[in-house]
Protein backbone atom coordinates (compact mmCIF):
# COMPACT_ATOMS: atom_id res chain seq x y z
CA UNK A 1 0.00 0.00 0.00
CA UNK A 2 1.36 3.39 -0.95
CA UNK A 3 0.93 6.33 1.40
CA UNK A 4 1.87 9.97 1.11
CA UNK A 5 3.06 11.70 4.30
CA UNK A 6 2.55 15.44 3.93
CA UNK A 7 4.25 18.10 6.00
CA UNK A 8 2.31 21.38 5.74
CA UNK A 9 2.35 24.70 7.57
CA UNK A 10 0.88 28.17 7.27
CA UNK A 11 3.23 30.89 6.00
CA UNK A 12 3.99 31.91 9.60
CA UNK A 13 5.41 28.42 10.24
CA UNK A 14 7.90 28.86 7.39
CA UNK A 15 8.91 32.32 8.70
CA UNK A 16 9.48 30.78 12.14
CA UNK A 17 11.57 27.94 10.70
CA UNK A 18 13.76 30.39 8.76
CA UNK A 19 14.71 32.05 12.08
CA UNK A 20 15.95 28.86 13.76
CA UNK A 21 19.62 28.94 14.76
CA UNK A 22 21.80 27.32 12.11
CA UNK A 23 22.73 24.36 14.32
CA UNK A 24 19.04 23.57 14.93
CA UNK A 25 18.37 23.68 11.17
CA UNK A 26 21.34 21.39 10.61
CA UNK A 27 20.09 18.93 13.25
CA UNK A 28 16.63 18.95 11.66
CA UNK A 29 18.05 18.28 8.19
CA UNK A 30 20.39 15.57 9.46
CA UNK A 31 17.35 13.86 10.99
CA UNK A 32 15.47 14.06 7.68
CA UNK A 33 18.44 12.59 5.80
CA UNK A 34 18.69 9.69 8.27
CA UNK A 35 14.95 9.10 7.99
CA UNK A 36 15.18 8.81 4.17
CA UNK A 37 18.20 6.52 4.53
CA UNK A 38 16.30 4.21 6.91
CA UNK A 39 13.32 4.10 4.55
CA UNK A 40 15.62 3.14 1.69
CA UNK A 41 17.23 0.41 3.79
CA UNK A 42 13.86 -1.03 4.83
CA UNK A 43 12.69 -0.98 1.19
CA UNK A 44 9.74 1.29 2.04
CA UNK A 45 11.05 4.40 0.28
CA UNK A 46 9.31 5.53 -2.90
CA UNK A 47 10.02 9.27 -3.09
CA UNK A 48 10.59 12.41 -1.07
CA UNK A 49 10.69 16.06 -2.10
CA UNK A 50 10.96 19.49 -0.56
CA UNK A 51 9.06 22.38 -2.12
CA UNK A 52 10.02 26.00 -2.71
CA UNK A 53 8.73 28.46 -0.14
CA UNK A 54 5.17 29.79 -0.08
CA UNK A 55 6.20 33.26 -1.29
CA UNK A 56 6.90 31.63 -4.67
CA UNK A 57 3.63 29.67 -4.79
CA UNK A 58 1.11 30.41 -7.54
CA UNK A 59 -2.50 29.49 -8.11
CA UNK A 60 -3.31 28.91 -11.78
CA UNK A 61 -6.72 28.68 -13.40
CA UNK A 62 -7.69 28.39 -17.04
CA UNK A 63 -9.36 31.50 -18.42
CA UNK A 64 -12.29 31.15 -20.82
CA UNK A 65 -9.76 30.89 -23.69
CA UNK A 66 -7.80 28.21 -21.82
CA UNK A 67 -4.82 30.54 -21.14
CA UNK A 68 -3.40 30.52 -17.60
CA UNK A 69 -4.59 33.14 -15.11
CA UNK A 70 -1.92 33.31 -12.41
CA UNK A 71 -2.42 34.58 -8.89
CA UNK A 72 -0.06 34.65 -5.91
CA UNK A 73 -2.45 35.74 -3.18
CA UNK A 74 -3.58 33.20 -0.62
CA UNK A 75 -5.75 33.41 2.49
CA UNK A 76 -3.84 33.90 5.77
CA UNK A 77 -5.03 30.47 6.97
CA UNK A 78 -3.72 28.64 3.87
CA UNK A 79 -1.56 25.65 4.68
CA UNK A 80 1.33 25.19 2.27
CA UNK A 81 2.92 21.84 1.56
CA UNK A 82 6.56 22.05 2.69
CA UNK A 83 7.57 18.56 1.67
CA UNK A 84 6.43 14.96 1.53
CA UNK A 85 7.45 11.34 1.60
CA UNK A 86 5.84 8.52 -0.36
CA UNK A 87 6.24 5.13 1.28
CA UNK A 88 5.19 1.64 0.31
CA UNK A 89 4.14 -0.19 3.47
CA UNK A 90 2.30 -3.33 4.62
CA UNK A 91 -0.43 -1.55 6.59
CA UNK A 92 -1.83 1.87 7.46
CA UNK A 93 -0.45 1.42 11.00
CA UNK A 94 3.07 1.27 9.59
CA UNK A 95 2.41 4.49 7.65
CA UNK A 96 1.25 6.13 10.93
CA UNK A 97 4.41 4.92 12.67
CA UNK A 98 6.61 6.43 9.97
CA UNK A 99 4.58 9.66 10.10
CA UNK A 100 5.14 9.79 13.88
CA UNK A 101 8.86 9.42 13.30
CA UNK A 102 8.84 12.33 10.82
CA UNK A 103 6.70 14.28 13.30
CA UNK A 104 9.36 13.89 15.99
CA UNK A 105 12.08 15.63 13.90
CA UNK A 106 14.14 17.85 16.22
CA UNK A 107 12.81 21.32 16.99
CA UNK A 108 14.92 24.26 18.28
CA UNK A 109 17.07 23.70 21.41
CA UNK A 110 17.29 20.01 20.57
CA UNK A 111 13.75 19.34 21.78
CA UNK A 112 11.66 16.60 20.18
CA UNK A 113 9.23 17.99 17.63
CA UNK A 114 5.60 16.95 17.24
CA UNK A 115 4.53 18.59 13.99
CA UNK A 116 1.36 17.26 12.38
CA UNK A 117 1.87 14.95 9.40
CA UNK A 118 -1.09 14.25 7.14
CA UNK A 119 -1.26 10.64 5.98
CA UNK A 120 -3.09 9.85 2.74
CA UNK A 121 -3.32 6.65 0.78
CA UNK A 122 -2.29 6.87 -2.87
CA UNK A 123 -4.70 5.17 -5.23
CA UNK A 124 -3.48 2.78 -7.90
CA UNK A 125 -5.89 4.30 -10.42
CA UNK A 126 -9.58 4.86 -11.07
CA UNK A 127 -11.98 1.91 -10.73
CA UNK A 128 -12.11 0.01 -14.08
CA UNK A 129 -15.78 0.88 -14.71
CA UNK A 130 -14.90 4.58 -14.75
CA UNK A 131 -12.31 4.22 -17.50
CA UNK B 1 13.07 22.85 -13.39
CA UNK B 2 10.71 20.57 -11.53
CA UNK B 3 7.26 21.76 -10.50
CA UNK B 4 4.44 20.11 -8.60
CA UNK B 5 0.92 20.98 -9.78
CA UNK B 6 -1.53 20.31 -6.99
CA UNK B 7 -5.26 19.85 -7.28
CA UNK B 8 -6.76 20.70 -3.90
CA UNK B 9 -10.34 20.37 -2.77
CA UNK B 10 -12.49 20.88 0.29
CA UNK B 11 -14.21 17.84 1.72
CA UNK B 12 -17.50 19.00 0.15
CA UNK B 13 -15.86 19.21 -3.30
CA UNK B 14 -14.60 15.65 -3.05
CA UNK B 15 -18.05 14.44 -1.95
CA UNK B 16 -19.68 16.33 -4.85
CA UNK B 17 -17.31 14.70 -7.34
CA UNK B 18 -18.33 11.30 -5.98
CA UNK B 19 -21.98 12.08 -6.77
CA UNK B 20 -21.45 13.24 -10.39
CA UNK B 21 -23.24 11.23 -13.09
CA UNK B 22 -21.07 8.33 -14.21
CA UNK B 23 -20.56 9.72 -17.74
CA UNK B 24 -19.26 13.04 -16.37
CA UNK B 25 -16.80 11.21 -14.11
CA UNK B 26 -15.71 9.09 -17.08
CA UNK B 27 -15.17 12.19 -19.24
CA UNK B 28 -13.15 13.81 -16.43
CA UNK B 29 -10.96 10.73 -15.99
CA UNK B 30 -10.51 10.36 -19.78
CA UNK B 31 -9.31 13.98 -19.89
CA UNK B 32 -6.77 13.29 -17.13
CA UNK B 33 -5.54 10.15 -18.91
CA UNK B 34 -5.13 12.20 -22.12
CA UNK B 35 -3.22 14.92 -20.24
CA UNK B 36 -0.86 12.36 -18.68
CA UNK B 37 -0.29 10.74 -22.08
CA UNK B 38 0.60 14.10 -23.67
CA UNK B 39 2.99 14.92 -20.81
CA UNK B 40 4.65 11.51 -21.19
CA UNK B 41 5.06 12.07 -24.92
CA UNK B 42 6.60 15.53 -24.42
CA UNK B 43 8.98 14.02 -21.85
CA UNK B 44 7.75 16.41 -19.15
CA UNK B 45 5.92 13.96 -16.88
CA UNK B 46 7.87 12.91 -13.77
CA UNK B 47 4.95 11.43 -11.86
CA UNK B 48 1.23 11.79 -11.29
CA UNK B 49 -0.84 10.34 -8.48
CA UNK B 50 -4.38 10.47 -7.18
CA UNK B 51 -5.02 10.33 -3.45
CA UNK B 52 -7.78 8.58 -1.57
CA UNK B 53 -10.75 10.67 -0.45
CA UNK B 54 -10.49 13.12 2.51
CA UNK B 55 -12.71 10.96 4.74
CA UNK B 56 -9.78 8.51 4.96
CA UNK B 57 -7.18 11.20 5.76
CA UNK B 58 -5.38 11.05 9.11
CA UNK B 59 -3.27 13.55 10.97
CA UNK B 60 -0.42 11.95 12.88
CA UNK B 61 1.86 13.42 15.56
CA UNK B 62 4.57 11.83 17.66
CA UNK B 63 3.65 11.47 21.32
CA UNK B 64 6.32 11.98 24.02
CA UNK B 65 7.35 8.32 23.66
CA UNK B 66 7.50 8.68 19.88
CA UNK B 67 4.37 6.56 19.32
CA UNK B 68 1.83 7.87 16.79
CA UNK B 69 -1.16 9.91 17.97
CA UNK B 70 -3.71 9.63 15.17
CA UNK B 71 -6.54 12.05 14.56
CA UNK B 72 -9.08 12.22 11.77
CA UNK B 73 -10.69 15.57 12.57
CA UNK B 74 -9.83 18.53 10.33
CA UNK B 75 -11.09 22.13 10.30
CA UNK B 76 -13.98 22.83 7.90
CA UNK B 77 -11.70 25.16 5.87
CA UNK B 78 -9.06 22.45 5.33
CA UNK B 79 -7.93 21.92 1.74
CA UNK B 80 -7.15 18.33 0.86
CA UNK B 81 -4.77 17.30 -1.88
CA UNK B 82 -6.84 15.30 -4.38
CA UNK B 83 -4.01 14.57 -6.79
CA UNK B 84 -0.89 16.02 -8.32
CA UNK B 85 1.46 16.05 -11.28
CA UNK B 86 5.21 16.54 -11.09
CA UNK B 87 6.58 17.95 -14.34
CA UNK B 88 10.05 18.76 -15.56
CA UNK B 89 9.81 21.93 -17.65
CA UNK B 90 12.03 24.63 -19.16
CA UNK B 91 10.47 27.55 -17.30
CA UNK B 92 7.70 28.48 -14.86
CA UNK B 93 5.46 29.69 -17.71
CA UNK B 94 5.34 26.17 -19.13
CA UNK B 95 4.33 24.86 -15.69
CA UNK B 96 1.54 27.47 -15.59
CA UNK B 97 0.38 26.46 -19.10
CA UNK B 98 0.15 22.79 -18.05
CA UNK B 99 -1.65 23.83 -14.85
CA UNK B 100 -4.16 25.83 -16.92
CA UNK B 101 -4.82 22.77 -19.05
CA UNK B 102 -5.46 20.66 -15.94
CA UNK B 103 -7.62 23.47 -14.56
CA UNK B 104 -9.95 23.23 -17.56
CA UNK B 105 -10.74 19.53 -16.96
CA UNK B 106 -14.39 18.80 -17.75
CA UNK B 107 -16.85 18.94 -14.89
CA UNK B 108 -20.60 18.41 -14.72
CA UNK B 109 -22.13 18.13 -18.21
CA UNK B 110 -18.61 18.47 -19.66
CA UNK B 111 -18.30 22.18 -18.74
CA UNK B 112 -14.64 23.14 -18.01
CA UNK B 113 -14.15 23.35 -14.25
CA UNK B 114 -11.45 26.05 -14.33
CA UNK B 115 -10.43 24.77 -10.91
CA UNK B 116 -7.49 26.31 -9.05
CA UNK B 117 -4.19 24.44 -9.43
CA UNK B 118 -1.41 25.27 -6.98
CA UNK B 119 1.99 25.43 -8.68
CA UNK B 120 5.13 25.00 -6.57
CA UNK B 121 8.74 24.51 -7.57
CA UNK B 122 10.44 21.40 -6.22
CA UNK B 123 13.85 22.06 -4.69
CA UNK B 124 16.90 20.00 -5.56
CA UNK B 125 17.97 19.86 -1.89
CA UNK B 126 18.90 21.98 1.12
CA UNK B 127 21.58 24.69 0.76
CA UNK B 128 25.07 23.09 1.14
CA UNK B 129 25.92 25.06 4.32
CA UNK B 130 23.00 23.46 6.13
CA UNK B 131 24.09 19.90 5.40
Amino acid sequence: MKYMLLMSAPKSGFDWYAKWPKKDLQANMAFMRDFSKELKESGEFVATEGLAWPDQAKIVRAGSDGAPITDGIFPESKEFLAGYWIVDVESPERAYQLAARASSAPAPEGTQGSMPIEVRQIMSGPPPDLL
Amino acid sequence: MKYILMMNTMKAGAAAFGSWPKQDIQAHIAFMIGLNKDLKESGELVSAEGLSFPDQAKLVRAGKDGAPITDGVFPESKEFLAGYWIVEVKNPERAYAIAARASAAPGLSGVPMNMPIEVRQIMSGPPPDLL
